[in-house]
């Protein structure tokens, strides 16, 4: 950092600039005859102040000034010389001369630059009323003193040196910037010109000065140079509390001020607090340093205040011992005299202060006032503009936690469909790399994102800005698991609106999902049961219900006559007939306890059947024989395939099978019928039919055939008995077997019941079943 | 014989013993008895041949007995009909009384109670 102190204006001491001899100076040296010198120097005069109106510049000056110096050198030699001789002529031309003079010295002292004539060691000889007004003193103030003496203390020196160096070599003049300091103490830039003049007679070496106050350029390049400086620094810091050491360094150095500031209020906006400070080096500035970073000043007391107040910068030019603040006597105690407080502004209101603190006395114009206000919200501007930054910055790096460390999947979405990134959680669920998950996970997931959608009537993923909906789809893993997923998707628009890209969020519901299908399925299956139940409840009562009205019919026959019987009274022939009935009765009802507890057996799986090879066709024979015997109102067709191989079953079952089937074909058939019992082999089983040309069976009934208790009681048929659990029994044995039963009616055309039954394993090979095919 | 006047009873039943034992018990008693076999037969007997009262099974093949009642009470309502059943599970006897029946008689059933329900409705006399 530089030092704090006011960068001093270099004058170019030792390098005397030769100032160009002008063509009138020439002219004037060479020319011997005086008279000619005279009218060649009043010519130049004469030219000279012809143009001076139109000459504001230094050449003009200068041109006027050596004129009115050879003139009055040449005047004063010429009369001495021919004083005697040409006294008359001389008279008057000095009175010409003093004219002119006169004339001149009007023009000089009217010039806009400050001028004047100093001896070798700088002290004033000659100064024009410009020059006094720039530095703040009168002509006979100013020719008490010297060149050197009205220049800044740190430069003077400089200056002294320079003036040697010029009287050792007369020839050379120089240029330079340096500092004066007028009579009250305020310093101010000056471009100072500085001209030996030609010795003359005296022999004494002077020097024409000139000076022309640049303050305002200084400044305005001053203030250029710092409003550069903030927005460079403004530009490139990334917050505030990097920027503001740079932004205040620049303040203080470009603008010569000793201590720069930053000012803020507290969170209740009562107290203003330091929150950044530059100052020179300088140790009183460090003891003022410590004592204001320790302070709590009012917002609305003391120069602070004001600016506050006023939104405009406000000036202290003198901070004296009555300074109404703390910190104003604390400024004064570290030799600090000049205080301006600038308001910092954010969106309009004041939220800091910039404060300069400065030593001796300067001026603080206008210009200044409108840096110090552009700087100000420059700084506020920026000030915004980081807030907003690191409100910013932080928002995002809470996002970007939250879509890391998320324990649920989430994925970026292109405006074009593709997977921009996915989080870590994501990678997880699915087990993929991120590279497969773009490639070819995210594909499927997203047509099945789509299908799903549609299917809930929602909007597919690009859609546009929608609330989005969630659906639930089934993934593949990397591993090769399948996931129950719900997808939730947010489009994110863009400034103008459109969709920028789309948030999906993923969650794994296969848990979720399977406990609620497992659910659903065990309520359906507790529902089937509970049907079935019922179901069973109903039967259970229907099947009471008809077993016993079955035994109480039987027991009305039995209960009835043997009341008779025990009455007495009855003759031999009724007594037999009425045993009987009661016989037959009490037989039904013990047919119809065993048929019941066989189906019981077999229902429950209890009875077993006792596999062995059995010639089906023998089985057959025997039964029709058995039945041929027992009734001789129906003919007997038996159509029997002798090469029909062996097959496996229960013997005793399977004559029980033939039995009730042969039986209910003579049941049913009309005296004179005919019952044919055919078999044949048909893929690997034997095709059993009991046909008869019987009574047939209605179509309705027809399903009802094997159910329990089902007779077939129409028509003709109603008087035929049985315990109507035979065909239930029948079935259940031809199932047991591994065989299926079936029948084939038509009312008044018979019916004919057909069951198959597994051929043993032997038999089945494919040399037999070519043989019997 | 029993004191009771002598009527006319038609026993409507499926099975062949229970008809038989009925006209046995009914003829001793000195009634006239006539016999059907099914619902649809007792409706045709009831309406041609004006039995004083019926004896009517329920499970009867095709029309069954509470059918046939309803036939003849919509053509006859005066016609005394007693339902005789082997259904005797709890709400039968309720429910036949309910479709129109002067009495139910439950199967299998004694021979006096047989006798006494006809002297009581149609016979005006006293059981023997």
């Amino acid at each position: 950092m530089r030092g704090g102190e006011v960068e001093p204006v270099s004058p170019v001491p030792g390098q005397p600039s030769a100032p160009t001899p002008s063509r009138t100076e020439a002219l004037v040296r060479r020319a011997t005859p005086y008279s000619i010198a005279g009218l060649v120097a009043l010519y130049g005069l004469a030219a000279g102040a012809l143009s001076l109106a139109g000459l504001s510049g230094l050449t003009a000056a200068l041109v006027l000034l050596v004129g009115l110096v050879v003139l009055l050198a040449a005047v004063v030699t010429g009369v001495k010389r021919d004083a005697r001789s040409v006294a008359a002529t001389v008279e008057r031309e000095s009175k010409v001369v003093r004219d002119s003079v006169a004339w001149v010295r009007t023009a000089l002292d009217h010039a806009d630059v400050g001028m004047g004539i100093i001896d070798a060691r700088g002290g004033w000889l000659h100064v024009n009323s410009r020059l006094g007004t720039m530095l703040g003193r009168s002509e006979a103030d100013l020719l008490a003193t010297s060149l050197p003496a009205v220049t800044a203390e740190s430069l003077s020196g400089g200056i002294t040196d320079s003036l040697a160096q010029a009287a050792s070599s007369p020839d050379g003049g120089w240029k330079a910037e340096t500092l004066q300091v007028r009579a009250d103490g305020v310093a101010f830039p000056v471009s100072l010109s500085v001209t030996p003049l030609s010795d003359g007679t005296a022999g004494a070496l002077t020097f024409l000065v000139q000076e022309i106050d640049i303050s305002a350029a200084k400044r305005a390049e001053a203030i250029r140079d710092v409003m550069v400086a903030v927005r460079h620094v403004v530009a490139t810091s990334a917050t505030w509390e990097q920027a503001a050491p740079a932004v205040l360094s620049a303040m203080g150095t470009e603008l010569g001020w000793d201590v720069a500031q930053l000012w803020s209020a507290d969170a209740d906006g009562k107290m203003l607090r330091l929150r950044q400070s530059w100052r020179a080096d300088d140790p009183r500035l460090f003891e003022f340093d410590r004592a204001a970073q320790s302070m709590a000043l009012p917002v609305n007391s003391g120069l602070m205040g004001r600016a506050i107040q006023s939104g405009v910068p406000a000036v202290n030019e003198e901070v004296t011992a009555t300074s109404e603040s703390q910190i104003g006597e604390a400024a004064r105690r570290a030799g600090l005299s000049v205080e301006v407080a600038c308001p910092v502004t954010v969106g309009g209101t004041v939220s800091g202060l910039l404060v300069l603190f400065g030593r001796g006395r300067r001026d603080i114009d206008s210009e200044v006032m409108t840096m110090l206000s552009m700087a100000g919200s420059e700084i506020g501007q920026f000030i915004n503009r980081s807030q907003t930054t690191v409100a910013l910055r932080r928002s995002e790096a809470d996002h970007r936690a939250i879509f890391e460390r998320a324990p649920m999947g989430i994925a970026r979405i292109s405006a074009e469909g593709e997977l921009v990134e996915g989080n870590t959680a994501l990678l997880k669920m699915l087990k993929h790399d991120i590279e497969t998950l773009r490639t070819q996970a995210w594909p499927e997931l997203r047509r099945a994102y789509d299908l799903a959608a549609g299917r809930a009537n929602l909007p597919p993923l690009l859609a546009g800005i929608s609330d989005g909906g969630s659906v639930q789809v089934r993934a593949a893993t990397g591993d090769g698991r399948w996931l129950w997923l719900q997808l939730s998707a947010a489009s994110i628009p863009d400034m103008k609106g459109r969709p920028e890209h789309v948030l999906l969020m993923v969650e794994d519901v296969t848990a979720v999902r399977e406990t609620q299908d497992k659910l659903e399925e065990s309520l359906s299956a507790q529902q089937r049961a509970n049907g079935d139940l019922e179901k069973l409840d109903r039967t259970k009562t229907e099947f009471l219900s008809i077993v016993s009205h079955e035994f109480r019919t039987a027991l009305t026959g039995i209960q009835g006559f043997s009341e008779l019987i025990r009455d007495g009274g009855l003759e031999p022939d009724e007594l037999r007939a009425y045993g009987g009935y009661i016989f037959n009765d009490a037989d039904r009802v013990n047919r119809l306890i065993g048929d019941m507890l066989d189906l019981d057996r077999m229902e429950s799986g209890r009875m077993s059947i006792r596999m062995a090879d059995v010639d089906i066709n023998e089985v057959l024979s025997d039964t029709v024989a058995r039945a041929a015997t027992a009734s001789s109102m129906v003919e007997f067709k038996p159509d029997l395939d002798p090469r029909l191989p062996i097959v496996t079953g229960d013997r005793d079952r399977l004559v029980q099978v033939v039995s009730n089937l042969v039986s209910n074909a003579v049941k049913y058939s009309p005296e004179g019928g005919t019952v044919t019992i055919s078999s044949r082999a048909e893929g690997g089983y034997a095709l059993i039919t009991v046909a008869d040309t019987g009574l047939g069976i209605p179509p309705d009934e027809i399903v009802l055939v094997f159910e329990r208790f089902r007779r077939v009681r129409s028509g003709a048929a109603q008087s035929i008995a049985g315990t109507g659990l035979g065909l239930t029994i029948v079935k259940q044995i031809v199932e047991m077997h591994g065989g299926k039963i079936w029948v084939e009616s038509a009312v008044g055309h018979g019916s004919a019941f057909h069951f198959t039954i597994p051929l043993a394993q032997e038999a089945v090979t494919p040399s037999m079943q070519l043989r019997h095919a | 014989m029993p004191d009771g006047k002598a009527v006319t009873v038609l026993v409507a039943d499926d099975n062949e013993v229970a008809q038989r034992l009925c006209r046995r018990v009914l003829e001793k008693a000195g009634h006239r008895v006539l016999t059907a076999s099914d619902g649809q037969e007792a409706v045709n007997i009831a309406l041609a041949d004006a039995p004083d009262m019926i004896l009517m099974d329920v499970a009867m093949p095709g029309m069954d007995g509470l059918e046939a009642m309803r036939q003849i009470k919509a053509q006859k309502p005066s016609m005394v009909i007693v339902i005789a059943s082997a259904h005797s599970m709890a709400g039968d006897r309720e429910r036949f009384l309910a479709a129109g029946a002067n009495d139910v008689l439950s199967k299998p059933f004694r021979l006096n109670d047989l006798t006494a329900v006809v002297d009581k409705l149609v016979g005006g006399g006293h059981p023997a």
